[in-house]
């Protein structure tokens, strides 16, 4: 933002400035890592110092989490389901943001609009009667339910976002290819895709996101232990009643996020440029 | 497994006569298949021991079972409206204290069920029956209870030469020497289950309750009321801490795990788990029975029953599982003593069960003289009762007494939020 | 990575058969419909439908497994004279209210940091991305145990450094403070997108306006009050609309930290709904908790995408 006169004071006062931030942010985290590192003795000894390790760590509780339970089947489970509702999410994103990007066709601006309004209905409300939805479908307690009903609150975002973006994308270059003879089909699939590749990178990582999280739709539509998600799955398996295996828990929580971090950190630049044009366009 | 069971059953004379002797007619090509949808109790083995019978269980019947676990908070309860609304799922569900009665309409029958049990092991315990006996009819199997009961820290009373109460006005007496040991009496006075499991036991020993057997008279006025109140408030003033105000069901166990609370009130799953992980304050950890109070030891209960929906196909050989499970005293003591002593029989002439001999320290759950109740007791468990207790007025009463509402108001709001609820 | 017309192969004389339907397919009052055809099925069977159902509950007496009524805004009028309601509507103003104007006051904070040039770009970004990422239903629990009155590392930590004395606020259990702590954790998880989402505004802005603006005498303050901000408006527009009604909708921190307590203060519309719907049977009132903003919800959703419509596209 600024041309700084003095450029290494400058740097050096924004990461301190940057410092809350991050401490803010990885606190928590290194938090729960350093739980579920520690001995249960230590975890429950109320004299012991919270920021540290003192008693010696242990690799107990992620040993517990993941051969004394299925976190391994339900990492896979999380995994399928997340990567098969993103890239439906995606292509059908893509499409939709497309046609509405640049065509003009009957309805468009009402379907721009509607979209947005199904993120008004809570899926702490939607999940019961769509149980019915996927009952008739006949994918009761499957994982693939998920793969279905995920699209139903990536979709919405996926299609505003490459909107945004394929705005950015010069109709000039279609058009020329269009003269040349190329149909809509492989103008899309050909220029304009390749150009929006950032954004559907961006896209893909928040839908992503989303379906690595998602709680309620996992617990309603799954019930065996082959079908579950790893969220439902760490906590119905290590919070018992009244016992929560907290060691256990923090260790889900690390090897559920630090996986996903990393792909991020891989994809990150991508994601920030796809958001650039995508949001502002 | 269900391959070899048939051909078992087809091909040696064994089976034949096993046929012919029990006239379970063999699976004619069409495997029957049940599934049971269950808590995941907090005794692993407890778990893994289901798994094991329902093992046998298909090996012997032929029938296929499929059991699922989930937790009992909040995902069980969405689970269950999942599956009534959709009328598919699972064929057996179990479930927690009196929720049969949300049920009512979508439950089997299973008197035919329950009066065999009945007739084997004698009358189901009242908590039991509260729970899953609605409108004249058996509308899930009484399986097992966890009681509540009072958990203590004795090498610390040993230590201060403190008696071991045995009302709740005696709890305030050691409680105020326990606080000033560093050790205080610990009971969450917030928006979670335990609270209630308290608040409700304190309230019945005084006399009192939240509205009466017929249903629909709200009854939280009274006497008893202002004295519960006054207890809390004293009790949080010398015996206890106001962290307690923030405590989840699982914040009781914890502090007396780690050495903080003197007292709590709790099942003994705190004393368990204390001793599965071996920590330093497991020896010092015992019960004692339930505290009683002018009218009487009340206490709460937590029965467990199996229920079975009406829209599943496989009635009958649903009943056949909870008929194995239980009714065999060999394979339900096998299953009880899986649960150390959280699990207890519910039927009158297990009460004296050899689980409770498997650790000194069970000696207190045999429950003498004391009466054991769900929530919202006297009255039956009707949906608005219900709501009542998920509400958490009667734990809000008490948190607004406690951090400065005056006792009258904080009554008052309570009839009244009882009362609006009541009139529908 | 601008691909010229001209360098793409594109096949010349398609074979006569396909001819009518790639033409057929070509013209946009066919294309445009079937691109957004996919979409628009799955959201109305899947998202339409069962919201039209649970409108429905809203205006009956839907109970569990029963047969219900229709009773139009009965539900909807009598919720009002329920404490738990009205407390539950206003937490929610004030949890959303205050947790979006956090997340958007430190999103642009932050997303002024991060568009420097920065040592470590990429590990900084990854870690401010963590929150985020981290499985909501398990970065609760670690909250939780955070806040945890018996071994709270945020108290722990306080009185160590002589912020606070011992024995520390009393997270959960104090009116305020409850509600503190639940914005607190809202604004954790919501950071990462708000500052990821207005870094991406930022850096679209030109560099050329700054140096104009610089040049003309402008400092700082002056920037970004005069440039910076006005073209973030949309992004902000936008981001702002999402996280509203995210936060409106949110269930799993005030579930897992409070269960709605101390005294029904932090209840939120997602976890009475489903107190009153889920755990007690009663879907009929649990929906009309759920769909009361909606209209709400509606109108500013309407607002906003016009005002956006108006700016970006």
């Amino acid at each position: 933002m600024t041309v700084a006169r003095r450029p290494r004071l400058g740097k050096v006062v924004r990461h301190l400035l940057l410092l809350p931030f991050l401490v803010f942010a990885l606190f928590p985290f290194y938090h729960m890592t350093l739980t579920s590192l520690k001995q249960d003795r230590e975890l429950y000894d109320r004299y012991a110092v919270p920021l540290l390790i003192k008693q010696g760590p242990t690799l107990e509780h992620y040993s517990k989490l993941l051969w004394e339970t299925e976190f391994l089947t339900w990492t896979q489970n999380s995994l399928l389901v997340a990567f098969l509702a993103t890239g439906a999410s995606v292509v059908l994103g893509t499409i939709a943001a497309y046609a509405l990007a640049r065509m003009k066709f009957f309805g468009v601006a009402t379907f721009g609009t509607g979209i947005f309004v199904t993120y008004l209905v809570p899926t702490s409300l939607l999940f019961l009667p769509l149980a019915q939805v996927i009952n008739w479908v006949g994918l009761g307690d499957s994982k693939w339910a998920l793969v279905l009903t995920y699209p139903t609150f990536l979709v919405p975002f996926c299609t505003w976002l490459l909107i945004g973006y394929f705005r950015t994308v010069p109709k000039e270059v279609e058009e020329c290819a269009m003269v040349d003879g190329a149909t809509r089909i492989q103008a899309l699939w050909r220029i304009v895709l390749p150009m929006a590749v950032p954004g559907l990178v961006c896209a893909a990582l928040f839908a992503f996101t989303l379906s690595w999280n998602e709680f309620i739709y996992a617990l309603t539509f799954t019930s065996s232990s082959e079908q579950i998600t790893a969220s439902v799955g760490v906590t119905t398996e290590l919070i018992r009643g009244d016992i929560y295996f907290w060691g256990s828990l923090m260790a889900g929580a690390v090897l559920g996020s630090v996986p996903i971090v990393i792909l991020y950190v891989f994809f990150l630049d991508y994601y920030v440029s796809g958001l650039t044009a995508g949001a502002i366009k | 497994m269900e391959s070899i069971s048939r051909r078992h059953f087809l091909t040696t004379t064994a089976g034949l006569a096993g046929i012919l002797a029990t006239g379970i007619a063999p699976a004619r090509g069409q495997q029957r298949e049940i599934s049971y949808l269950c808590w995941n109790n907090f005794a692993p083995a407890s778990d893994k021991k289901l798994a094991e019978i329902g093992q046998r269980f298909t090996k012997d019947t032929g029938i296929k079972l499929k059991i699922d676990h989930i937790s009992h908070m909040g995902p069980q309860q969405a689970k269950h409206a999942a599956e009534v609304q959709t009328q598919a799922g699972h064929d057996l569900v179990e479930m927690r204290m009196h929720v049969p009665w949300l049920y009512e309409p979508q439950l089997v029958d299973v008197s035919d069920v329950v009066a065999e049990l009945e007739k084997k092991y004698g009358k189901a315990i009242s908590s039991a029956y509260e729970a899953a006996h609605v409108h004249g009819v058996w509308r899930a199997v009484p399986q097992y209870h966890g009681m509540f009961v009072a958990t203590y820290r004795e090498d610390l009373f040993k230590k201060a030469s403190l008696k071991v109460p045995d009302t709740w006005e005696d709890l305030y007496v050691v409680g105020k020497e326990l606080k000033k040991m560093g050790n205080p009496v610990g009971i969450p006075i917030s928006q979670n289950f335990d609270s209630i499991s308290t608040a409700s036991p304190v309230l019945w020993s005084f006399g009192g309750m939240e509205v009466d057997r017929d249903g629909k008279t709200v009854r939280i006025n009274s006497p008893a009321a202002v004295q519960t109140i006054e207890w809390y408030k004293k009790m949080l003033r010398d015996c206890m801490e106001p962290e307690v105000l923030s405590w989840s069901d699982s914040s009781n166990n914890e502090s007396i795990q780690q050495g903080k609370a003197g007292w709590i009130h709790n099942p003994v799953s705190a004393y368990i788990v204390a001793r599965n992980r071996k920590l330093v304050t497991t020896d010092g950890i015992n019960h004692h029975r339930s505290l009683a109070g002018p009218s009487g030891r009340h206490e709460t209960d937590v029965p467990r029953s199996i229920g079975i929906w009406k829209f599943s196909k496989n009635a009958d050989a649903s009943k056949e599982w909870i008929r194995y499970l239980l009714g065999k005293r060999e394979v339900y003591d096998e299953y009880i003593m899986s649960g150390d002593a959280f699990n207890l029989p519910v039927y009158e002439k297990l009460q004296d069960h050899p689980v409770l001999r498997t650790d000194p320290k069970y000696a207190a759950l045999k429950g003498e003289g004391v009466q054991y109740h769900t929530y919202g007791w006297p009255a039956p468990a009707s949906d608005k009762v219900q709501l009542i207790t998920n509400s958490y007025i009667l734990p809000n009463m008490i948190a607004k007494a406690v951090t400065g509402t005056s006792t009258k108001d904080a009554i008052a709001w309570a009839e009244n939020e009882m009362k609006k609820i009541v009139a529908g | 990575m601008a691909v010229r017309a001209d360098e793409i192969n594109v096949p010349r004389g398609r074979p006569r058969g396909r001819a009518r339907l790639s033409g057929w397919l070509d013209r946009e009052a066919i294309l445009g419909p079937a691109f957004v055809t996919p979409a628009l099925l799955l959201l109305l069977l899947l998202v339409a439908y069962p919201f039209v159902m649970a409108l429905y509950f809203s205006l009956s007496n839907a109970f569990i497994g029963r047969p219900s009524q229709f009773i139009g805004i009965t539900n909807f009028v009598k919720l009002w004279d329920s404490d738990a309601f009205r407390q539950t509507f206003q937490n929610s103003f004030v949890f959303t209210g205050i947790a979006v104007v956090f997340k958007v006051v430190l999103g642009i904070c932050l997303a002024l940091l991060l568009n420097e040039q920065l040592w470590f770009k990429r590990m900084i970004r990854g870690a401010v991305l963590l929150p985020w990422v981290i499985p909501t239903a398990l970065s609760t629990l670690g909250w939780w145990w955070m806040f945890n009155s018996l071994y709270s590392v945020v108290n722990w930590t306080g009185m160590a450094t002589g912020l606070m004395d011992p024995p520390g606020p009393n997270w959960l259990g104090q009116k305020y403070y409850a509600m503190a702590a639940v914005i607190i954790v809202n604004v954790w998880r919501g950071l990462p997108f708000f500052a990821i989402t207005i870094l991406a505004g930022l850096v679209a802005i030109p560099k050329e306006l700054y140096e104009a603006a610089e040049a003309d005498g402008a400092n700082a303050n002056a920037r970004f009050w005069h440039i910076t901000l006005p073209l973030l408006k949309p992004v902000l527009a936008v981001v702002v609309l999402f996280s509203t009604i995210f936060t409106f909708s949110d269930f799993n921190i005030v579930y897992i930290l409070t269960h709605g307590g101390p005294i029904n203060s932090t209840h939120l519309f997602a976890t009475l709904s489903r107190m009153v719907g889920i755990d007690t049977g009663r879907i009929g009132e649990g929906a009309a908790i759920s769909l009361y903003l909606f209209p709400l919800l509606v109108f500013v959703v309407w607002a906003q995408l016009r005002f956006v419509r108006k700016q970006a596209f």
